[in-house]
């Protein structure tokens, strides 16, 4: 049979952000995948050079649009730590709470992407409708839906008053009540599992040497996540429990996602009972003294890491960003190895790419 | 003079092509609508169906370098001038513009031929994402159009007549052959949603996978022609779903064939609506399924199930 | 994990060199290892005590000669530091025991002009093919452009 090339990307309806697969196919079977990335190379980590601390923040919280509350967060704990600052509890809990709500939207907007890529619009609707109450809570508080510049150096910049947290504290409610429906129709759901089951299985040697992070390697099996291993924000303080599942298969990561997004309703309501008093942040000088520190934390996608390193003046000498969507690209060149064309997409989507964040 | 009038009236405007035409554009708004508001959306207004067709009848008309321009211009015209021929033999709510003893094979003939056009629209109109919607398009058709020929013949044997009116008179005295062989409606249905492509089987053309399958290199006028064909067929499928399986137009639970043309045209709006709701709702409620996955469907769970409703209808008329 | 057997193994895997270690906020321990030595430590790291993931590699250019960082985590951040000289930055690649490298590799070669040895397949990784003016991390590249 003959070898025919099938483009995925840069542009394709099954990607959200320009990355280039070229898959070559015999027939329905994909034998190979080649992979090019870099259509959104900005070359953050050059720029960042160029610019103070503080205007920094403004330019890492653009690296990704879904994810760029933990960008701003990792970067921060970094400067932080070089500053020897600490952020008063307050600071950190509202730091936290945006942690979450960030994960939850992210979780969501995938499940929705998911659906939309076998097929199955109507969980698409339902769960980027219910997704819109996470946006609103974090609207309402920040003052943005998806950029919200909350963090700055030394702790945040929002201080909620009484009403403010009473109200997301309705909305959390309302949007658990959505949650548990769409975890019952993720649950149940026939043509979803068949979809999705036994497709793009990782196992967990595979996850291991292609360093993958995050629910991706939690639905292999691994038991990783920086939350509970290393303790960032105020997460010693809350209690929470780390999924994982074992197949490795988009099912397996489609479950560990779902139960990740109830999870983090139960610590974004922890957090709004228990908000404690005081300031929200600590001034911050400057310059910051030389020295190199290596911040992560747990992104929705897995472990972002930020190398800082400074020179003594009121600029950076070199950041370097790594985010946990590139293991993962790593890792799908190999899952895209001998699948049928139809499982491509949720394959693809299974992953969760970030290009953005990948690409920097 | 006036036969030649009442001819031209049957066949352009009613029962003929400008009907057709209208309930196309009717259909695929309530479907749209249906599908919207079970999404919990608001879906399109009244209008959208024929503002997409004059869009699309406006745009620019490209197609690749390699691709076969006679032929991608034919394919279009000749699909829908096969659906709306079908068209023309199915009785609606009792007017038919021509019926004889034999007209639901042609129907059923008629109404398969867009699938080969579908696919030989993907063969010549060059590019990686039309050939594999194609040749999906092809493993489809295997799939579905067994049982849904033997789906529509187990009636035709059991009244013993393969004229679509004469199935439906058959029905007024003794009642709706839904109610005899609701397997044979099943499994009608089913074949009709992937005669159609709508979801869970709309394979060939699945955006995530082959962009847009087939007519991916489509355009302008011939879009809209192939969107056309799209929309009579369902009209087309569904009447001939009511008129074989639910009795046409007539109340068949009265031992009458109701004379008044306005109830009989009540009827059959009725049942046409029902058989739209239940086509819209199971597109809302399932994934796409794979192409194998189908393959294994059509042959080892409707195939074998359209053969026993065969043999029970040769051998004892019911089921 | 013990610091002082993590060092003893090492120093008994690659004999000339004495290693130390220094901490890095935030949680992270950092070990000096000369170039020539970076296969077999990360086979010490893997086979004897467990530390698969590595989480990036960092480089940068310090003026007088470049820093490799390879950040692994296990339990906490164990951080190895290799220094290259500028005109002969050559070190030995590590897709052989770990694939994902594959990337972190490609980046640091095409962003500091890093030859990495043995690497299957070194094109640039965020670059476009035909970029020109030079590894853009290198500081000769900053002074260039801000004499453009």
């Amino acid at each position: 049979m003959t070898r025919v090339t099938i483009p995925v990307g840069p542009q394709h309806p099954l990607l959200k952000e320009p990355l280039s697969f070229r898959l070559t196919a015999e027939g329905e079977r994909v034998m190979e995948a080649a992979l090019r990335m870099g259509y959104v190379h900005r070359g953050i980590e050059r720029l960042s050079e160029e610019r103070n601390y503080v205007q920094n923040l403004y330019l890492l919280e653009r690296v990704c649009g879904i994810c760029s509350h933990v960008h701003t967060t990792t970067y921060c704990q970094g400067v932080e730590a070089l500053l020897e600052l600490d952020v008063p509890p307050r600071g950190l809990m509202l730091r936290t709470l945006l942690c979450e709500l960030e994960r939850i939207h992210s979780h969501m907007l995938w499940l929705g992407v998911l659906a939309e890529n076998i097929g199955f619009s109507t969980i698409f609707m339902y769960s980027w409708r219910d997704r819109e109450i996470a946006l609103d809570i974090m609207e309402d508080l920040s003052g943005g839906r998806i950029a919200h510049a909350v963090n700055t150096i030394g702790g945040v910049r929002i201080d909620p008053e009484p009403e403010q947290i009473r109200a997301a504290r309705h909305r959390l409610n309302a949007l658990e009540d959505q949650v548990d429906d769409l975890v019952d129709v993720v649950k149940y759901e026939g043509t979803l599992k068949v979809r999705t089951q036994g497709v793009g299985g990782a196992s967990l040697e595979q996850v291991r040497r292609h360093c993958a992070v995050g629910p991706v390697a939690r639905a292999a099996g691994l038991d990783r996540d920086l939350r509970r291993d290393a303790p960032y924000a105020a997460y010693d303080r809350l209690f929470f429990n780390v999924i994982t599942a074992s197949d490795g298969d988009v099912w397996a990561a489609t479950w560990v996602r779902v139960l990740e997004v109830l999870e983090s309703l139960s610590m974004c309501r922890q957090i709004l009972d228990d908000l404690p008093e005081g300031e929200v942040s600590t001034r911050a000088p400057r310059r910051v003294p030389e020295g190199e520190v290596v911040s992560r934390a747990e992104a929705p996608r897995g472990e972002v890491v930020y190398y800082i390193r400074s020179d003594g003046s009121d600029k950076p000498a070199r950041i370097k960003i790594r985010t946990p969507t590139l293991p993962a690209l790593s890792l799908v060149r190999e899952q895209l190895r001998d699948i049928n064309i139809a499982d491509v997409p949720v394959v693809i989507s299974g992953i969760d790419l970030c290009i953005a964040c990948a690409d920097r | 003079m006036r036969d030649l009038l009442s001819v031209l009236v049957t066949v352009f405007i009613f029962p003929g092509f400008g009907f057709l035409v209208a309930c196309a554009f009717l259909f695929e708004w309530i479907d749209r609508r249906t599908i919207a508001r079970l999404q919990a959306r608001i879906g399109p207004p009244w209008f959208q169906p024929v503002a997409d067709l004059l869009k699309l009848l406006s745009k620019e008309n490209v197609l690749p370098r390699q691709a076969d321009r006679p032929i991608c211009t034919a394919l279009p015209v000749v699909s829908l001038a096969a659906v709306l021929t079908a068209a023309l033999y199915i009785p609606v709510g009792g007017r038919v513009v021509y019926a004889f003893e034999g007209d639901l094979i042609v129907v059923l003939f008629l109404l398969s031929l867009p699938a080969l056009f579908y696919f030989l629209a993907g063969w010549v109109s060059g590019g990686v994402y039309s050939i594999i919607g194609g040749s999906r398009s092809v493993l489809q058709y295997f799939s579905y159009e067994v049982p849904f020929l033997m789906a529509l013949s187990a009636p035709a044997i059991l009244t013993g007549s393969w004229s679509i009116s004469e199935i439906i008179s058959q029905q007024t005295g003794a009642g709706w052959i839904l109610l005899v062989q609701p397997l044979g409606f099943l499994l009608a249905v089913v074949g009709l949603i992937g005669k159609l492509k709508r979801v869970p089987f709309d394979i060939p053309k699945a955006k995530s996978e082959v962009v847009g399958g087939p007519l991916t290199e489509f355009s302008g006028r011939k879009l809209a022609l192939w969107h056309l064909t799209v929309d009579i067929q369902t009209v087309a499928g569904i009447f001939l779903l009511v008129n074989v399986f639910l009795g046409g137009g007539n109340l068949a639970f009265l031992r009458y064939s109701a004379s008044l043309g306005l109830v009989r045209a009540a009827a059959f709006a009725v049942k046409a609506l029902a058989m739209l709701l239940i086509l819209s709702v199971t597109s809302a409620l399932y994934a796409r399924l794979r192409i194998d996955q189908l393959t294994s469907l059509g042959w080892r769970v409707l195939a074998p199930l359209g053969l026993v409703e065969l043999a029970a209808t040769m051998l004892i008329g019911v089921v | 994990m013990e610091l002082k057997n993590l060092l003893a193994a090492l120093e008994d895997a690659c004999p000339d060199h004495s290693f130390e270690a220094h901490a890095m906020p935030v949680d992270e321990t950092v070990i000096e290892i000369p170039a020539a030595c970076l296969e077999k430590v990360v086979d010490v790291l893997r086979s004897t005590f467990s530390i698969y993931h590595l989480s990036t590699i960092t480089g940068q250019d310090r003026g007088t000669e470049l820093n490799l960082l390879y950040h692994f985590w296990h339990e906490r951040g164990i951080t190895l530091q290799v220094t290259l000289p500028r005109d002969d930055a050559r070190v030995s690649t590590l897709t052989g025991a770990i694939p994902g490298a594959d990337f972190y590799e490609r980046e640091v070669g095409e962003m500091l002009g890093v030859t990495f040895e043995g690497h299957p397949g070194p094109e640039h990784l965020l670059l476009p093919e035909d970029w020109k003016t030079g590894p853009p991390l290198l500081k000769e590249h900053a002074a260039d452009e801000e004499e453009a």
